[in-house]
């Protein structure tokens, strides 16, 4: 699209002679491409082998009428701009053409000036009216290729599942089934899990996009949130070998937002903190205080993010696929799930890799304010009221 | 059991993989696996089955399509029954077919989860009477 772009086409359909040639003059002049058609006939071929974006007609002319010629211009491609030439007399016949789709019109006698710049104005608005509908197109695609890809994630489960049950049923007297009875009950089992979590994770999404979960802006203390979340993971993380650590102050870590989101965004991060860990990794999760942000960092001691994937990493579906990473089950969705509700609360997340000692990932959220008092002045911003966040 | 028919799966899901090729392998036959295009391609041109089953949606792309004009594109390969097993789309969707490899005749389509009785029945059928 950044390729220098050959010059617009204006298609000019008029009887008279000169008016053909001034028109051309000009429109030259503007740095366009000009081609002039004496009749409607002529003057639809040309706009269907042409392809202008804009087309200038005389509203009265032999043969097809220039009402005619409006409507059949958009019969070809409805993105044209048409203005229309008209006669001091036939005013209201250039109103009628405006309904029937024409952008706008020139009353006769009209000045260099004034066809430059109704052309002028004409094409901006085709540009304007394509660059919205290459918008549209793009967000159906994206939309039409999120809902092929989920599907295909929750079938994929689904079918794994339904195809071991096929097998163990018929073959249910065989020894090969008998062996593999146990087994398969237990990958079943994890694939019914996975099923679950991406449709919870594709909720979650779901809500964090639509606003629900975000919407609610009230005070909410970090250091007392996140160690209750550890403490849900400490089994997970002993059965895994990782241990939990937390460097965060008693209090004073406040911003403003919705406690389950907070949650669901820090449960997200620990859990991975846990999953792409090793054996006697650790989990580490500080926070401060900076500058009007609260800066959190969980840190663990995995494998680490390979610098190629760090900019995906956010990406919705994203997964790194490396084979350690393959193996750990996810949705690809958790660290998208934080960037949104991140960004709607006005933060950012980022990481922070080296390959072979572990990532750590950075939150950093606005700060809470106390809401002013009616009648205090701007200049006493920020009465510290509040002993815990101040 | 020198006659053995071979069976190659090509397939990125273990699960899938593993209940269809058990559900083979009680029938007699012999089952290769390949988790992904390239060791499909890799297996095939090794093993030289008799048949092959091919996924088409794997690691986020449709690379079965892609292993399929591969695998056509081996002289040796070139007459191989290809069955697609896929759950991304309930017909075969049409796509330019190079003249050095694509569907044959007898290629076949099955949509997942895969009736394995039937699937079964359909490479005896294919294979003759030594399958």
């Amino acid at each position: 699209m950044s390729e220098p772009v050959a010059p617009e086409t204006v298609v000019v359909i008029d009887d008279d002679y000169a008016m053909r040639l001034s028109c051309t003059k000009i429109l030259t002049k503007m740095g366009l491409h000009s081609q002039t058609f004496e009749d409607g006939a002529r003057g639809l071929e040309g706009v269907a082998t042409a392809k202008p974006g804009l087309v200038v007609v005389d509203l009265k002319m032999p043969g097809i009428s220039g009402m005619e010629v409006v409507s059949r211009v958009h019969e070809i491609d409805p993105q044209i701009v048409i203005v229309v030439i008209t006669g001091y007399a036939t005013i209201d016949t250039a109103v009628q053409a405006m309904k029937c789709g024409a952008y706008d019109f020139l009353p006769k006698p009209f000045s260099p000036d004034e066809l430059r710049l109704i052309v002028n104005r004409g094409l901006e608005r085709r540009r304007l009216a394509l660059e919205s509908q290459q918008h549209e197109i793009e967000q159906t695609m994206l939309k039409r290729r999120f809902v092929t890809f989920v599907s295909h994630q929750l079938r994929t489960p689904l079918v794994a599942v339904h195809q071991y049950l096929d097998v163990l049923k018929s073959l249910d007297q065989s020894s090969e089934v008998q062996a593999k009875r146990q087994e398969w009950t237990d990958r079943c089992l994890k694939r019914v899990e996975e099923l679950q979590d991406l449709i919870a994770d594709w909720l979650t999404l779901a809500r964090v996009e639509g606003g629900t979960l975000t919407k609610e802006r009230i005070k909410v203390d970090l250091s007392r949130i996140i160690p209750d979340i550890l403490k849900t993971y400490e089994q997970t993380a002993a059965a895994e070998g990782v241990s939990l650590q937390s460097h965060l102050p008693e209090s004073g870590l406040c911003v403003a937002g919705d406690r389950n989101c907070l949650s669901v965004l820090f449960d997200n991060l620990i859990t991975n903190g846990i999953k792409y860990n090793q054996p006697g990794g650790t989990l580490t999760v500080s926070g401060s205080p900076s500058d009007g942000e609260i800066v959190i960092a969980v840190a663990d001691t995995g494998v680490g993010i390979p610098e190629k994937y760090r900019p995906y990493l956010f990406d919705e579906f994203f997964r790194v696929k490396d084979e350690g990473a393959k193996k750990t089950p996810g949705t690809g969705l958790g660290l998208h799930i934080c960037k949104r509700i991140v960004s709607e609360m006005g933060g950012t997340i980022s990481v922070d890799s080296l390959a072979g000692a572990g990532s750590t990932f950075w939150v950093r959220l606005p700060a809470w304010h106390e809401p002013e008092s009616p009648g205090g002045s701007p200049t006493d911003a920020g009465p510290k009221t509040n002993t815990d966040c101040g | 059991m020198q006659d053995q028919k071979r069976i190659l799966i090509v397939d990125d899901d273990q699960d899938f993989r593993e209940a269809v090729s058990c559900f083979l392998q009680a029938h007699g036959l012999t089952v290769f696996q390949a988790h992904d295009g390239q060791e499909g391609i890799r297996l095939a041109k090794l093993e030289r089955p008799d048949l092959i089953l091919m996924d088409i949606m794997m690691g986020e792309r449709t690379e079965g399509f892609f292993a399929i004009q591969e695998i056509r594109r081996d002289p040796a390969l070139k007459g191989v029954p290809i069955f697609v097993l896929s759950s991304f789309c309930t017909r075969l969707p049409d796509f330019e077919i190079p003249s050095s490899g694509g569907w044959l005749a007898h290629d076949m389509f099955f949509t997942k989860p895969v009736d394995t009785v039937q699937l079964l029945d359909r490479i005896r059928q294919r294979l003759g009477k030594a399958a």
